[in-house]
């Protein structure tokens, strides 16, 4: 169907995921006095001049742009927390830091129309794109890894996007294997019951050591 | 995001703020995510797409209200917005049902059970959809085939049972969040267990699940 | 070779770009409609002849039995690429709806069989009868809303123009906060550009 994006492909098409994303909470200071807004989606303000307020981050951008207000920038999105997770991404070859499920989008549109919001804005930006991209190789490594059988595999704290990226792909290779395997393999307890928030869960390390 | 010890307590208070802070928006934000996720069509949110269609209505006229009575045209446009978003995610739910409806027409036809998750103008759409496909596979292929090979499900006569219908993949992957804490379930097809914590994301079949995204217990993503 | 033509037609939708229409092939179709026909007599003249010869034609396994199996599966596999073909075809033709609308442009009319335009019209019609059932146009608000005002600057002088009942002078550089509907004709025509932070 036209202008949706195709089932068979990705899912969410980038405007889609952008869409979801819009409707993440942040914190703005407006200056202006605006009466509370009575929407469909929810209730916002009311609205005092320096008085900071959370409202959806499409409301705080379409304010922005008419100069009404100034974004705070998330908790995780500072040079300090960036550069740990960055370090931490770097350490562990499969765990995953965490971070929003859309930090992709929403920092993207922060750099798109707030950065005179964000301190530091070129060191938060090379640091985002450094995790980026430490996170999708690290997920392409993991998926090369990806041998065997299984009826679920946890992806904890991947992103929005690195879900869309995986999804294709990792859902045929599943179907797959789950196809070609003998049914009367003999089912692995601890598979599935794995702790840790990887990619390719058990059925790598199993590999690795072999 | 919840912490490993509090897992009861945050349940109840999942519960908690669903019962305060859910508002229609969110909920057809996330059954328009189901439904684009998911491999069959899913039970139509009746009643949850009546509240939504009577607040976009009573909002269109109240926008319309504003830019008479001299509200400034900031909050007006920033009502047009809420609107509009609230809007495209009604439209894109009915037309991805639509989509599936066109996709699994005869799997549709043969199936009540399926058929009982759907409107009234969705039932009508759907009869109409696979009468049309019929007739047009009838006058553009099977008429001018022998006899016993001109049925529309059946390879030919001696099939057992209908053999050709397009019908969802429930053994397909998804990806999925776990609302709450889910204690061990059985995972289908296999003897293995699958706890999921609140927020946990999951590569998984689909049939394994199917009934806690009804549920509601289990978000698509 | 039994089936190669029904292949062929398979691979020509499989080689066309996604989600766009080939050139309806009515002659490989009818050749395979007419390959059909002549299995199905090959089919019968073995049959009777084993009926002739006062064979079980249920429980022999001889010769005959098994060319007749042989045109059956040929028929069926011919059966199911023809189906193929049209089912997929018509997939292609329900989406042109949403992409062009309930009126087919010539181009596209040109590719389509008879029984394929009736098809289209007949389901454009079903969709129609849907959205007015439901009192609600589902071909708008087809992809996610933007913020209908976009910030630009005047690149060259445009002068004093009305729009909303109001007057506005587009001076040279200066900035405005625009409709992006109105701000895009004269984007179009390289007198303004958008502003992004």
């Amino acid at each position: 169907m036209a202008g949706q994006s195709d089932p068979q492909l990705s899912l969410f098409s980038a405007e889609e995921v952008e869409f979801i994303a819009e409707d993440e909470m942040v914190e703005i200071v407006p200056n202006l006095r605006m009466d509370a807004l009575n929407f469909v989606c929810g209730d916002f303000g009311p609205f005092f001049p320096q008085l900071a307020t959370q409202v959806p981050l499409w409301l705080a951008v379409a304010l922005k742009k008419r100069g009404k207000c100034t974004i705070r920038p998330p908790q995780w999105m500072t040079v300090e927390k960036l550069t740990q997770v960055l370090e931490a991404e770097r350490d562990s070859q499969r765990v995953f830091e965490q971070l929003p499920f859309h930090y992709v989008e929403i920092s993207r549109l922060l750099f798109d129309h707030a950065r005179d919001d964000i301190p530091d804005v070129y060191m938060v930006r090379s640091l985002i794109e450094d995790i980026r991209d430490v996170r999708f190789h690290k997920v392409e490594t993991n998926l090369e890894s990806l041998n065997e059988r299984a009826f679920a595999l946890k992806i904890n704290n991947l992103s929005a996007m690195e879900v869309n990226i995986v999804r294709p792909f990792v859902g045929r290779a599943l179907q797959a294997f789950y196809k070609h395997d003998s049914p009367d393999l003999i089912p692995d307890q601890d598979r599935v019951s794995d702790r840790r928030p990887q990619v390719a869960n058990n059925a790598t390390r199993r590999h690795l050591r072999r | 995001m919840a912490s490993e010890a509090g897992e009861g307590s945050t349940a109840g208070m999942d519960d908690y703020e669903t019962l305060i802070s859910t508002t229609d928006v969110e909920l057809l934000k996330k059954a328009w995510r189901n439904e684009k996720a998911a491999p069959e069509i899913l039970r139509f949110e009746t009643s949850l797409i009546q509240r939504i269609r009577g607040q976009i209505q009573l909002m269109e006229e109240n926008i319309e209200e504003f830019a008479g009575s001299g509200i400034d045209p900031l909050t007006v446009s920033l009502y047009q917005m809420d609107l509009d978003r609230t809007q495209y995610l009604f439209r894109s739910y009915l037309r991805i049902r639509l989509q599936k409806i066109e996709k699994y027409m005869f799997h549709i036809s043969k199936n009540p059970e399926v058929q009982s998750r759907l409107s009234e103008q969705e039932k009508g759409f759907a009869r109409r959809c696979a009468d049309d496909m019929e007739r047009h596979l009838e006058e553009s292929v099977l008429s001018k085939l022998p006899d016993n090979y001109q049925d529309t499900v059946k390879q030919s006569i001696i099939s057992e049972e209908s053999d050709m219908i397009p019908e969802p993949q429930l053994d397909s992957f998804v990806v999925c969040k776990s609302r709450r804490f889910l204690g061990p379930f059985q995972l289908d097809g296999s003897d293995e267990l699958l706890e999921m914590k609140p927020d946990e994301l999951c590569i998984i079949h689909y049939k394994s699940i199917r009934e806690r995204v009804q549920e509601g217990d289990i978000d698509l993503v | 070779m039994y089936g190669r033509k029904a292949c062929q037609l398979v691979k020509e939708l499989a080689s066309g770009e996604k989600g766009q229409l080939t050139p309806y092939n009515s002659d490989l179709f009818d050749q395979v409609i007419a390959e059909c026909s002549q299995h199905h007599l090959e089919l019968q003249s073995l049959i009777r002849k084993m009926q002739e010869e006062g064979l079980d034609v249920q429980t022999t396994r001889n010769a005959d039995h098994y060319g007749a199996l042989i045109h059956h599966l040929s028929l069926v596999r011919n059966k199911r690429c023809l189906m193929a073909y049209m089912y997929n075809r018509a997939e292609i033709i329900r989406s042109l709806i949403w992409k062009v609308g309930p009126v087919l442009p010539q181009q596209i009319q040109e590719k389509l069989s008879h029984t394929e335009e009736e098809y289209f019209k007949k389901h454009s019609g079903a969709l129609q009868s849907y959205m007015s059932r439901l009192d609600l146009d589902l071909t708008v608000d087809m992809v996610p809303p933007k913020d209908p005002y976009i910030q630009v600057r005047v690149l060259d002088d445009i002068g004093v123009v009305l729009s909303d009942d109001k007057t506005t002078n587009f001076a040279r550089h200066s900035m405005h906060f625009l409709k992006r509907t109105d701000a895009e004709q004269f984007i179009s025509r390289g007198l303004m550009e958008e502003l992004t932070s």
